[in-house]
């Protein structure tokens, strides 16, 4: 694990991010469900937009859809889907910082987040720059490219977000609280 | 009656499956959990569209039978595999589940979609035409919308809330 990241955790661990995640967690009743919940909501839309967007460009999904309108219909929701995400999926991370710093399924996940993000943002880019750019004939490619790419991101940030547990409850004790 | 059918021994007789060891015993279960949550965040994300279109606030430029055609049969593709893989989880622990509030609610909430789906495509599908291209679409298309989106997060809520009591 780099140092840089297991750095953040002992940034964070002891700190009032660590003690309010911690207080609102267990003085809040229902609050762990209902905020995973919200982060799970917050995937699904992340899936009705961002996963959806590729698979219309893949030529796999709702073709009437034009690909211009949809990304214009889709960047606000994707946003607020990922900051609300980050919000709610910060309060596990900040009440055991070290935990999940020192959980290499968890820097996977930030990892193909970031991935996801950033191709993400050059899309939206691209997209703002001209009207119809990711429907002209020689951008197809590009455009399916980053499709097949940031679906497998997607993807494995959902899916590196169920092993963190997994992976924690499988080897936790050789990790510091 | 309905008491004896979920404390019924039937329920401790199929944790005993040998499929239901293999799946609890391995890396089935985490891997089923998995696809199971994609599989939910995409029944979820699909089907938002119509939702929203329903109630005038999302893909207006879209005839609501043209999102319906193109998304419902992605929803029902991401439910099927969702099913499997819950069932697939639900008979490691079969007995426990079904003594779960937090199970029961899912189903009930899960049978309540359903119902609301069925009275939208049965019921009031069959007028559609006529809100077909316009935004305000009727109370009636503004409430199974609203229902659907509110019926979905509580099948998800309640889905996650099963692992806390469990």
């Amino acid at each position: 694990m780099p140092e840089f990241f297991t750095g953040i955790g002992q940034l964070i661990s002891g700190s009032f991010l660590q003690s309010g995640a911690l207080w609102t967690l267990t003085n809040i009743p229902g609050f762990p469900p209902i905020i995973q919940t919200v982060h799970i909501l917050g995937i699904a839309v992340v899936m009705g937009t961002g996963v959806l967007l590729n698979l219309r460009i893949l030529g796999l999904a709702v073709p009437s859809q034009n690909i211009t309108e949809m990304t214009d219909r889709m960047v606000p929701y994707l946003y607020i889907a990922l900051i609300s995400n980050l919000v709610s999926g910060s309060f596990f991370v900040f009440g055991r910082p070290t935990r999940y710093f020192n959980n290499p399924v968890f820097a996977w996940k930030m990892l193909f987040l970031l991935g996801a993000i950033t191709l993400t943002i050059y899309f939206f880019t691209k997209h703002r720059s001209k009207v119809g750019y990711w429907e002209q004939e020689n951008k197809k490619w590009i455009a399916r490219s980053i499709a097949i790419l940031s679906l497998g991101f997607w993807i494995m940030v959902s899916l590196a977000g169920r092993w963190i547990a997994y992976l924690e409850h499988l080897q936790y004790p050789m990790w510091s609280i | 009656m309905i008491s004896d059918f979920l404390r019924s021994t039937f329920w401790l007789d199929v944790e005993e499956w040998e499929l239901s060891w293999t799946i609890g015993g391995t890396n089935w279960f985490p891997l089923l959990e998995s696809i199971h949550v994609i599989a939910a965040a995409m029944v979820v994300g699909t089907i938002l569209w119509v939702d929203l279109r329903l109630l005038g606030l999302g893909a207006i430029k879209y005839p609501i039978t043209t999102l319906n055609r193109e998304l419902v049969p992605w929803t029902w593709g991401a439910f099927i595999i969702a099913t499997i893989t819950g069932i697939g989880m639900f008979i490691t622990r079969a007995a426990s589940h079904v003594l779960n509030p937090a199970f029961q609610s899912k189903i009930v909430l899960l049978v309540l979609a359903g119902a609301n789906m069925a009275y939208f495509h049965l019921i009031l599908y069959k007028d559609i035409q006529q809100h077909e291209t316009v935004i305000s679409t009727s109370i009636q298309l503004k409430i199974a919308g609203s229902l659907s989106l509110f019926l979905w997060a509580g099948v998800m809520l309640a889905g996650r809330w099963i692992g806390h009591i469990i």
